[in-house]
């Protein structure tokens, strides 16, 4: 048996029973590991909020998930009715219908600029690689979540949107159209499509969220967080105390606990601004056609995925037979320079040039709408790579040459406006531009591996900005 | 950089203005909003149920649920009740879907929510009141009926003897080298039983109605949403101070 | 410095006070909600509407018919008594175990059932056809005398098929039987002579 730890039989009844509990699970060392003794960064600002306020929202709709399963009827005939009966008849039930529909866009609200704050701060640099692929493949689950979540209520946009994306995967060669039928469980979506969706989007995806949700926290805590100066607070050269904490740090809790509580209160104002005044968003949280029961005889006229798909959608439209054109000779680009330019060995360039002859041909032979998926897929598994596209000398873009700084920002602009592009109808000028879109978005990351090595950057202090307040 | 920004958000602009120019409708016109006013909304109520239910079914609208409008049950048991005979019940189409489905080759939709599915270029009680006082005479038709706000809709003007028959009047321009009829106004074929004033005031009600029972508890929520907000900027000035109190400490 | 306490052994007033404050409005929030989250819990609109009161005519009820009803998904008994019937509640009444309905009044006898009849017209009895022991329902047993399971000076009533419980002309149960109670009259009231109203009464 190990050795118990003692405790006096005078203290208290409290510290006796944390000492009983501790004997046989690690709590009291969890909390100083991982809260009253982890040591982050002092100088976290306004971007470091989002990684909480994820968490909060996760949780958020898990509850308001619980609740809504206790009343919803995961059946095609029954499930719009059970989601008016929610709204109607179940006491208070509107409230929590409301909160898990403004929480699910929230969800990426947040995410996005908690992914942004990753991007600018270089915090999926070595050694937090794993922490920003756990992140990745986060993003890629919630996608999944909030996708087979939104086939639940039935309407005519949930409807019609599983029936376009699964029948994306249909454009998979060989394989496609099986594929899609087993995913669907019938010829069509239908009440089986439901069912599956139901089961995955309330049990399986949630927990596979919280394994990775687990995970991307101990890989951060692993290796300590990041900050806006890109510093290493714990690195051996350092500054620490007599303790052996790092100067520039302070105990999570109390500090980022007490201030995460005030992001959470100006975060709850505005989500419930948002549920009691406009819950519909304007038509983007809760979209208008899918106040329409789902008819698999009538599409409507202008089918757009929820707007947090709508970037990638732009990137899916943008891939004509025209663009397989411009990407070819992407490619062909790509190929020359690798031999031309690169510094690897003759058999590798030989391997390269044949794998891109193999890729043209195929991107020749292949439908347009077939790459489309890949460029929408692409544009997500990127992310993946980030780490490793990034040969910048320093982290954080407060030391960047100051172009990359505009750089950044033109990649939020095309960002945005690939999303505008994608709820709107296509048009001849729209699908130029996300063409444009699609290729800057992909030549940010692809490229990134040479432009993050150009301009002069600047010094990186020893010690973090901070000011007292 | 600067160029390729106003660039983008010149395509911006064109892509939205390409938009925005609508479909081959025509603009609608905006709903009297009187969401709180009980005797608009029970005038309303009254007209759903002799008009509209006879064919169209409220399938998730529960009569007592009226009482929220300022009705009791006596009262909506002995003017509303006509499809059932138990207040508790939801307001069913008197008609078979069968039926419904020979006559107007599709059966009428559900309107419990009709109000919240048409919002687009304005509200949803935008679109039916513009639709509902834009029927005209057309005997192209089936019914008899065309609509400005939904050219070539299978439903009639079950409303006709109210607003009585009308004739749209065009003006034809020339725009981009052919002709384009523009809507000008309406002539009276024959008259109804209201007056344009005392039909657009009674589609107003009947829209007010719509709109509240595409959303009954929309009163409350925007009631309790006005303490919630109250109570969380307590707490952010809180949770404020609570946060400045631990961060004084660190230099 | 990441001092966190200038001198530990003073507490820190302002920490404290808005650690207070902060407690409470939050318990005040996380209380305020809970009560909407809880109150789903509750029966909805559509359960209360198929749980309404339900109307029966009763105007061509026959002596010693009995017409049973469904309500909030239990049978409901409605029997039109015979005078005989009626005279035979003061021959059982030693051998019940709770005669007078003194037993939980409030869950079984509503204050007008409380009399001999267990009834507001003497003749009808309204009663939940459910025996109060496991939830069976007892069968009609109006003949009188010895038959199975039941003693030889029967005086007419229910027998349940479950566990032997017996119950008289007016519900009541019978002394040393597994049910515990009399047969539960529901709130009711007359809206006419020939229409009787199950599920509401005029204190509700």
């Amino acid at each position: 048996m190990a050795e118990m730890k003692e405790i006096s039989p005078n203290a208290p009844a409290g510290a006796k029973l944390l000492n009983w509990v501790d004997n046989r699970f690690p709590l009291s060392t969890l909390y100083k590991e991982h809260l009253s003794e982890y040591y982050a960064p002092k100088n976290f600002n306004f971007w470091y909020f989002f990684g909480s306020l994820a968490l909060l929202v996760l949780v958020i709709q898990i509850v308001t998930g619980i609740f809504l399963v206790m009343h919803y009827k995961p059946d095609a005939a029954l499930a719009f009715g059970s989601v008016e009966y929610i709204m109607r008849d179940v006491p208070w039930g509107w409230l929590v219908r409301y909160m898990h529909s403004t929480g699910a866009s929230a969800f990426f609200v947040v995410v996005y600029m908690h992914m942004f704050r990753g991007l600018i701060y270089g915090s999926y640099r070595k050694p937090r690689e794993l922490v920003w692929i756990f992140g990745c493949a986060i993003f890629l689950c919630l996608m999944a979540e909030a996708f087979m979540g939104y086939l639940l209520p039935w309407g005519q946009m949930s409807y019609w949107g599983a029936q376009v994306i699964v029948n994306l995967f249909a454009a998979i060669p060989f394989v496609g159209p099986d594929l899609a039928l087993l995913i669907r469980g019938d010829y069509v979506v239908g009440d089986a499509t439901l069912n599956r969706f139901f089961s995955f989007h309330v049990i399986a995806v949630p927990l596979v969220l919280l394994g990775l949700v687990a995970a991307h926290i101990i890989a951060l805590h692993e290796v300590g967080s990041n900050n806006p100066d890109g510093i290493d607070i714990k690195a051996p050269d350092a500054p620490k105390d007599a303790a052996g904490h790092p100067l520039d740090g302070i105990p999570f809790h109390p500090y980022y606990s007490v201030h995460d509580i005030m992001g959470v209160s100006v975060f709850l104002m505005v989500f419930t601004a948002i549920i009691f005044f406009a819950p519909e968003f304007g038509g983007y949280f809760l979209e208008y056609n899918n106040f329409i029961p789902a008819d698999p005889l009538k599409t409507p006229a202008h089918i757009a995925p929820v707007w947090y798909f709508t970037p990638y959608y732009s990137m899916l439209r943008a891939i004509t037979s025209e663009m397989m054109y411009v990407l070819i000779a992407c490619v062909v680009g790509a190929a020359f320079f690798g031999v031309l330019k690169s510094k690897m060995a003759g058999f590798f360039k030989l391997v390269a040039l044949g794998a891109s002859a193999a890729v043209i041909a195929m991107m020749l032979a292949i439908d347009a709408k077939f790459w489309g998926v890949v460029v929408m897929g692409g544009a997500v598994v990127i992310l993946f790579f980030l780490p490793w596209l990034d040969n910048c000398a320093v982290r954080s873009i407060r030391y960047r040459p100051d172009w990359h700084k505009y750089l950044y920002a033109i990649f939020v602009v095309n960002f945005v406006v690939l999303a505008y592009l994608g709820v709107q109808p296509p048009s001849p000028i729209g699908e130029r531009v996300s063409q444009v879109g699609t290729l800057f978005y992909f030549g940010f990351f692809l490229l990134m591996p040479w432009w993050s090595r150009l301009g002069q950057t600047k010094p990186v202090p020893a010690r973090v900005t901070f000011a007292a307040h | 950089m600067k160029k390729f920004i106003l660039g983008l958000i010149a395509a911006l602009s064109l892509a939205g203005a390409a938009h925005a120019s609508g479909g081959d409708s025509i603009a609608w016109d905006k709903a009297p909003n009187k969401q709180n006013d009980m005797g608009s909304l029970q005038n309303g109520a009254k007209l759903f149920v002799n008009y509209c239910l006879n064919c169209h079914s409220a399938a998730y609208m529960r009569y007592n649920r009226l009482q929220d409008i300022g009705l009791t049950n006596e009262q909506i048991k002995e003017n509303l009740l006509f499809t059932t005979d138990k207040v508790g019940e939801t307001m069913k189409a008197a008609i078979d879907p069968k039926q419904a489905k020979e006559w107007f080759g599709g059966n009428p939709p559900d309107l419990t929510v009709i109000a919240r599915s048409r919002a687009g270029q304005g509200t949803g009680a935008d679109y039916l009141y513009t639709y509902l006082r834009t029927y005209y005479v057309d005997d192209t038709k089936a019914t008899g009926w065309n609509n400005l706000a939904f050219p070539n809709v299978g439903m009639p003007h079950v409303l006709w003897e109210l607003q009585g028959k009308r004739k749209p009047v065009y003006d034809t321009k020339e725009e981009h080298g052919h002709e384009v009829k523009v809507f000008k106004g309406w002539e009276q074929v024959t008259p109804g039983t209201m007056t344009p004033l005392q039909y657009d005031q009674a589609i107003g009600d009947l829209v007010n109605y719509l709109q509240w029972m595409g959303e009954p508890a929309q009163s409350t929520r925007v009631r309790v949403g006005v303490w919630v907000l109250i109570f969380l900027l307590g707490f952010t000035f809180i949770a404020w101070r609570l946060n400045a109190s631990y961060w004084k400490d660190i230099k | 410095m990441s001092d966190t306490l200038a001198d530990k052994n003073q507490v820190d007033s302002s920490k404290r006070t808005w650690l207070v404050t902060t407690g409470l409005a939050g318990a005040v929030g996380g209380a305020s909600v809970a009560v909407p989250f809880i109150s789903t819990f509750q029966p909805s609109e559509k359960a209360k509407a198929a749980g309404a009161a339900v109307e029966v005519d009763i105007s061509a009820m026959k002596e010693g018919e009995k017409v049973t009803v469904e309500w909030r998904g239990k049978p409901v008994w409605i029997i039109k008594r015979t005078p005989e019937q009626l005279a035979t509640l003061k021959k059982t009444e030693s051998q019940l175990a709770d005669p007078k309905s003194e037993r939980k009044p409030d869950e079984l006898t509503p204050a007008y059932a409380r009399n001999e009849a267990r009834s507001i017209k003497p003749e009808i009895l309204v009663a939940v056809g459910i025996c109060s022991h496991l939830g069976c329902s007892p069968s009609d047993k109006f003949q009188l005398g010895a038959q199975p399971s039941l003693p030889d000076d029967w005086q007419g009533g229910f027998l349940c098929p479950c566990h032997g419980s017996t119950f008289d002309m007016a519900g009541r149960v019978f002394k040393n039987k597994p049910a515990p109670d009399n047969l539960e009259v529901p709130p009711h009231m007359y809206l006419s002579d020939t229409k009787l109203l199950i599920g509401e009464d005029k204190k509700a």
